[in-house]
């Protein structure tokens, strides 16, 4: 289906940019690493109520360490509703949620068109479930909800561009702030929830500092290492202790399923320290 | 969405299903064990003009197509021109080459009665194709030469109305199609144009079957859902709707030798996810002494409860044994990871599926 209402850039006629090296970067042996402990997430601002049209609306910031050029993550959130549902359409025992992630056309190193794209649309399945899970549905049956989110900016590293086949990585991490940011979103909203539900990442990585020896790290960064085998993206209730969205990607022989547990635990810890951070947030926003 | 599809089921029917799922061991509605799956009528080379392709029907009447389609492509960047200056780019790109890209799988879900671009579909084709790119394996498969690749084309087609949450079958099709897949035989060698046999029959298959080596087999993703106490192989759609949490999780299997069948097989757990269950879509029960027909006060006339809705106030109820309440929040991370570990198992679900649809003819 093609956008003709606007505007568009050329359809996939242009080069994707390739950035070289800094030589002297590269011959002074640099390469960004990873100088945070394997067990604490980047530094995050969030704000609520930055859109005063909408009931409910979050602003989620995380910084991108070290580097110059890189971008880390930047995630506007606004909720619609409730409100009721048009007339024609069925009658729902529960609040019905329509979750949109839609990446800005700059977001990412490849453009992305104004149309969301399968990648998009998955992410906001995801998200549709974590949430679904939080949000006591069955206070308004009868009525709507829209929980748009926009990312200004995706967390890729920009002075990067020779791996370009590595991005999917990175869509874990955004799912991860899509679902803190929503979360903050419908608790501005005044949307009744059993607990906030945060986002959290960890992956098992291999790097060669380490002799190729496997590690697990929460919230990483792609490019800070080698190479990434599994990472598992978790939404997770902190005072149920409960799961509402599980994500896992890689690849792990069944002999080391231990390794497949302790991922999942890590990224509970990870969506730990996020909540921190919204409870803080929300805090301010009452107090 | 496909998972999420209103299920028409009264309260009580849900009750008495889910109860009946929790017992030990658990009932389900159409006399399965936990462990089985719905029986299934598969063939393949159903189509003569695709590389690969198979057709699978279960009992419960859905029935999917999958046909594999394969162009030779040029890789891009492989043909520039070399210049010193940028030898090391080169080299790094000689090495991305060696393992495939996952933009040599295209794979393309169609459910009738489903907009194309239904977060649904998207969801599902996201699924099969991360399961298939997870490893790089497959598309390192696909590999000619350092200049030109297979680019496959998957396109699956789901051909009945979708009754049940139609993953597991597409995921077992598009096995099928995979293993019987053809790519005609290369003549020409090294980094030369590719030159290929026009002698059909002498097409090797893109998994070879008789290997001397290691075998793997194209991914299988399974569901598999928790009700109470129990795991549940291959829910239908009642089943799926009384689910406490489902489970999408995607295997490949590695046999080491020619051994025996089913001998030193080894599993490698590739993705999981979350599905949405449509439980939580499901209407409250009420109990009957909330029930103002069975004699329990209006709700005007409580005290305290004010003007609410009669749903508000079934949900908001003590939970009645017998009566039927949506699940709310998640699942604890035991339960997922029994429900993982359960897939895992050696000589399990995922065995039973790999030796029957090994028992399929490719013709």
């Amino acid at each position: 289906m093609a956008d003709r209402r606007r505007i568009n850039g050329p359809p996939g006629a242009t080069a994707p940019p390739i950035y070289e090296d800094d030589s002297n970067q590269e011959s002074s042996g640099f390469k960004a690493t990873r100088t945070r402990q394997p067990n604490t997430i980047r530094r995050m601002y969030l704000k609520t109520g930055v859109t005063p049209s909408a009931s409910g609306s979050a602003y989620l910031e995380v910084e991108m360490p070290g580097k110059s050029g890189a971008s880390g993550l930047k995630l506007s959130c606004t909720v619609h509703g409730p409100r009721s549902l048009p007339r024609s359409s069925p009658f729902s025992p529960h609040i019905i949620l329509s979750s949109h992630v839609k990446f800005a056309p700059f977001a990412t190193k490849q453009r992305r068109g104004y149309l969301r794209d399968p990648t998009e649309r998955d992410l906001g399945t995801h998200l549709e479930a974590a949430l679904r899970g939080a949000i006591i549905a069955d206070r308004w049956p009868k009525s709507g909800v829209d929980i748009i989110i926009s990312v200004i900016e995706g967390d890729q590293d920009r002075g990067t561009a020779k791996n370009q086949a590595d991005d999917s990585w990175e869509d874990m991490n955004v799912l991860s702030g899509c679902i803190t940011v929503a979360s903050a979103a419908l608790a501005d909203a005044g949307i009744d929830c059993v607990d906030t539900v945060a986002g959290g990442v960890a992956a098992l990585v291999r790097d060669g500092s380490d002799n190729g020896k496997t590690k697990i790290v929460i919230d990483p960064i792609p490019s800070e290492h080698d190479k990434i085998e599994a990472a598992c993206c978790v939404a997770y209730l902190p005072s149920r202790d409960e799961i509402t969205n599980l994500w896992f990607k890689g690849d792990l022989p069944s002999k080391e399923a231990g390794l497949y547990q302790e991922l999942v635990e890590q990224g509970i810890l990870a969506s730990k320290q996020a909540n921190r951070v919204l409870v803080e947030c929300l805090g301010e926003t009452v107090g | 969405m496909a998972s999420t599809q209103h299920v028409l089921l009264s309260p009580a029917e849900l009750a008495y299903i889910h109860a009946s799922l929790s017992l030990s061991p658990p009932i389900r509605p159409d006399g399965r064990t936990p462990t089985q799956f719905r029986p299934l009528v598969a063939e393949t080379d159903i189509l003569p003009g695709t590389n690969g392709s198979a057709r699978i029907c279960f009992a419960d009447g859905t029935e999917a197509i999958v046909g594999v389609k394969a162009e030779v492509e040029r890789t891009p960047g492989a043909d520039a021109v070399y210049d010193p200056d940028h030898a090391y780019d080169t080299n790094a790109g000689e090495t991305a080459l060696e393992a495939g890209q996952s933009d040599w799988v295209e794979l393309s879900v169609e459910i009738p009665g489903v907009r194309d671009d239904d977060s649904g579909v998207a969801f599902l084709s996201a699924v099969l194709s991360e399961a298939l790119l997870a490893d790089g394996a497959f598309s390192a498969r696909l590999r000619i030469n350092r200049r030109f690749h297979w680019k496959l084309y998957l396109d699956i087609l789901l051909i009945s109305p979708p009754l049940s949450y139609p993953l597991p079958l597409l995921s077992l099709t598009t096995h099928l199609a995979l293993l019987s897949t053809r790519l005609p035989r290369l003549k020409s060698e090294g980094d030369e144009d590719p030159f290929f046999d026009d002698d059909w029959a002498a097409a090797p298959h893109l998994f070879p079957r008789h290997d001397t080596t290691t075998t793997s087999r194209p991914p299988i993703t399974l569901l598999v859902m928790a009700a109470g106490r129990n795991i549940v192989f291959d829910p239908s759609r009642e089943e799926l709707a009384v689910a406490d949490v489902a489970l999408a999780v995607s295997v490949v299997a590695t046999t080491a030798g020619t051994g025996k069948k089913g001998g030193g097989r080894s599993l490698r757990l590739l993705s999981v996810r979350t599905i949405d269950p449509p439980s939580r879509l499901t209407p409250p029960g009420v109990a009957n002494e909330a029930n103002s027909a069975y004699g329990a006060k209006a709700a005007g006339l409580v005290a305290g409860q004010g003007q609410r809705q009669p749903e508000a106030r079934a949900a908001e109820a003590e939970r009645v044994e017998g009566v039927w309440r949506a699940p709310r929040g998640g699942s604890k991370a035991g339960v997922l990871a029994a429900l993982v570990g359960k897939v895992l198992e050696e000589g399990g679900v995922v065995d039973e599926v790999l030796e029957a649809l090994e028992g399929v003819d490719l013709g």
